[in-house]
């Protein structure tokens, strides 16, 4: 039994063989060979035409905009500021790079994102980056955006190294114990950088850290999380009350404060205005609480200071920027995606009244034309020549019986006969006495 | 007299009004002013004229004036007053149940009628017809003979 074959296009090619080749070089009318479009993960036979379609746009834009998205949070996060990738998170900071299909893994890199960096500088990126964009029409000016620069490469490597020999020098988590005192100077920029190692795990599960939705890592530090909030919240009256919300995890370290002042042991001057919420009725960022217990719990405190800093640290009174600044940027990018299609798919103001009036109006095209004759002679670029004393409206005559254009080809054609029979019917104007012949004769003999 | 719409003499005005009015509907009256029924004529126009401001541009041609005879002849125009459409450029034709399709002869009976003679005309210009039927019943449509017929 034959089998069918489901594409007609190759059945006309079975019965002639001759026009095989025609069908394949005839550009626009007869398809070609169907191809996969990534983008819009679609089976199409409309060969280079696909890339122009709408839907093909909209998809494409959405499809770098997620890449975009991945590649600004994580890889130029960490192009910035590169920190060291622990094992446990390496399985999380994986990256497919979706131009060169191609999945990049940490498991055996020292720094976060760092193979991804060194992927994204490569010149074989690069390549796959082109012939992407080529390929779906991403537009090539907006290369730079998909990839890392040598330069950029360069510095961060160079990050890489100071950091590689800070480690080497100092303790990394030791130093967690020693400066407790100061909050507010360059040790807390190690927290902070621990505390964003720890972001990892929020950042590539694609989930702000916020109070509600944050991935458990410890039950513990959920509690505590939930208590330093809590405290905070309830923080004068927890004096008086007298009752540890929730407290019971937390005894060992305590919360010296809240009960008094005979814990002060580990606390600090500097943690004395958590400690005037009572009075005051502040309620202050629970940065001192959280620094005073996290030397003791290691990690899970990290992480729980990690959530509480980006809640409480996150603060108007620190001065940090507010929680909707990323999505502002979300936004930007937006705006940009969308403002580069614009601009690929439609002019500039006039696509808006365009869109308005019927397009199949009568004259549409003539107004559209004359619309940018206007704007331009008002703009001084376009000196106005005016069309000439012939110039004739489009008008459908009483008989003609042909089209508009014939009818004023006729007139002026009949305009053309008036004016002949008008300028000869002016000639024989002048009168003249009658001479006859034998006159004349005699006029010119002598 | 007075109170006579802007009246056009010559035919570089006349082009001028016809190129400028984009997707508007140019509403074009030939006529003399010393016609009675032209008077008229101009008189429900000139109530009209702002009520259609927005999608129609009314002026009148004075047919005596000697540049304007291009066009007198071009429209094919012998019976005082006629009135051409046009839109974009494009001339406009309006089936009355008349002979002659390519404009409109005589005075309009009331303000009405005007009005919806010339929304018709819009609402085909804007669909992309050239020709389009007369809303009016035929007793408010103004009988005439064509001249020169079978000529």
């Amino acid at each position: 039994m034959p089998i069918q074959n489901p594409n007609p296009n190759k059945k006309k090619k079975k019965h002639s063989n001759q026009d095989d080749d025609e069908d394949d070089t005839v550009q626009g009318k007869q398809q070609t060979q169907f191809e996969f479009c990534k983008v819009c993960r679609l089976n199409h036979n409309q060969g280079r035409r696909h890339i122009y379609f709408p839907n093909h746009k909209k998809a494409l834009s959405s499809f770098l905009y997620r890449f975009q998205s991945k590649f600004k949070n994580d890889v130029a996060f960490y192009l910035k500021k590169p920190m060291p990738l622990r094992p446990e998170h390496a399985a999380l900071n994986r990256l497919w790079c979706v131009f060169c299909d191609f999945d990049i893994l940490e498991y055996d890199s020292s720094f976060a994102c760092g193979n991804a960096i060194a992927h994204l500088a490569s010149a074989e990126h690069l390549k796959g980056l082109k012939s992407f964009l080529w390929k779906y029409g991403g537009g090539m000016d907006r290369m730079d955006s998909f990839r890392i620069s040598e330069s950029d490469f360069t510095k961060w490597e160079k990050k890489c190294k100071l950091l590689k020999s800070e480690a080497a020098g100092g303790g990394s988590h030791g130093s967690l114990i020693g400066p407790l005192n100061d909050i507010h100077n360059e040790s807390k920029s190690e927290y902070v950088n621990s505390f964003d190692k720890n972001k990892l795990d929020c950042l590539t599960s694609d989930v702000k850290c916020s109070n509600s939705v944050v991935p458990l890592q410890d039950h513990t530090i959920e509690r505590s999380q939930i208590s330093h909030s809590k405290i905070c919240t309830v923080g004068p009256q927890i004096l008086h009350a007298g009752t540890g919300v929730g407290l019971g995890a937390r005894t060992p370290n305590g919360l010296p404060g809240f009960f008094g002042n005979q814990h002060y042991t580990h606390s600090v001057p500097k943690e004395g205005p958590a400690y005037s919420c009572p009075n005051d009725g502040k309620v202050y960022p629970y940065e001192g609480i959280a620094i005073g217990d996290g030397h003791s719990q290691g990690t899970s405190s990290e992480e729980s200071r990690l959530q509480t800093q980006e809640n409480g640290g996150g603060n108007v009174h620190s001065g940090a920027p507010p929680p909707w600044f990323s999505a502002a940027e979300k936004i930007q990018l937006d705006n940009k995606l969308n403002q580069g299609l614009g601009d690929l798919v439609s002019s500039l103001g006039e696509q808006m009244k365009t869109s308005k009036l019927n397009p199949k109006r009568v004259g549409a095209a003539w107004a559209e034309r004359r619309k940018i004759e206007l704007e331009l002679e008002k703009r001084g670029e376009l000196v106005r020549h005016d069309f000439g004393a012939d110039w004739l409206p489009n008008f459908g005559r009483v008989w003609q019986s042909g089209s508009r254009k014939d009818s004023r080809k006729e007139f002026l054609g009949e305009n053309k006969t008036w004016r002949k029979v008008d300028s000869q019917i002016e000639k024989p104007s002048q009168l003249q006495p009658y001479i006859s012949k034998r006159m004349r004769t005699e006029n010119t003999a002598e | 007299m007075n109170y006579l719409l802007t009246t056009l003499t010559k035919k570089q005005e006349v082009d001028s009004m016809i190129r400028d009015t984009i997707d508007k509907v140019l509403v074009l009256c030939f006529g003399r002013a010393s016609d009675s029924i032209f008077l008229q004529l101009d008189e429900i126009l000139y109530k009209s004229v702002r009520e259609v401001s927005k999608f129609a541009t009314v002026a009148l041609v004075d047919i005596d004036s000697d540049d304007v005879q291009v066009y007198v002849k071009y429209f094919d125009i012998t019976l005082i007053p006629s009135t051409v459409f046009f839109f974009n450029a494009h001339h406009m034709k309006m089936d009355c149940g008349s002979a002659d399709h390519t404009k409109w002869v005589g005075t309009f009976l009331r303000k009405q009628d005007f009005l919806d003679v010339v929304e018709a005309i819009y609402r085909g210009a804007m669909k992309g017809k050239l020709i389009v039927t007369c809303p009016l019943p035929p007793d408010r449509i103004p009988k005439f003979h064509l001249l020169y017929e079978d000529v």
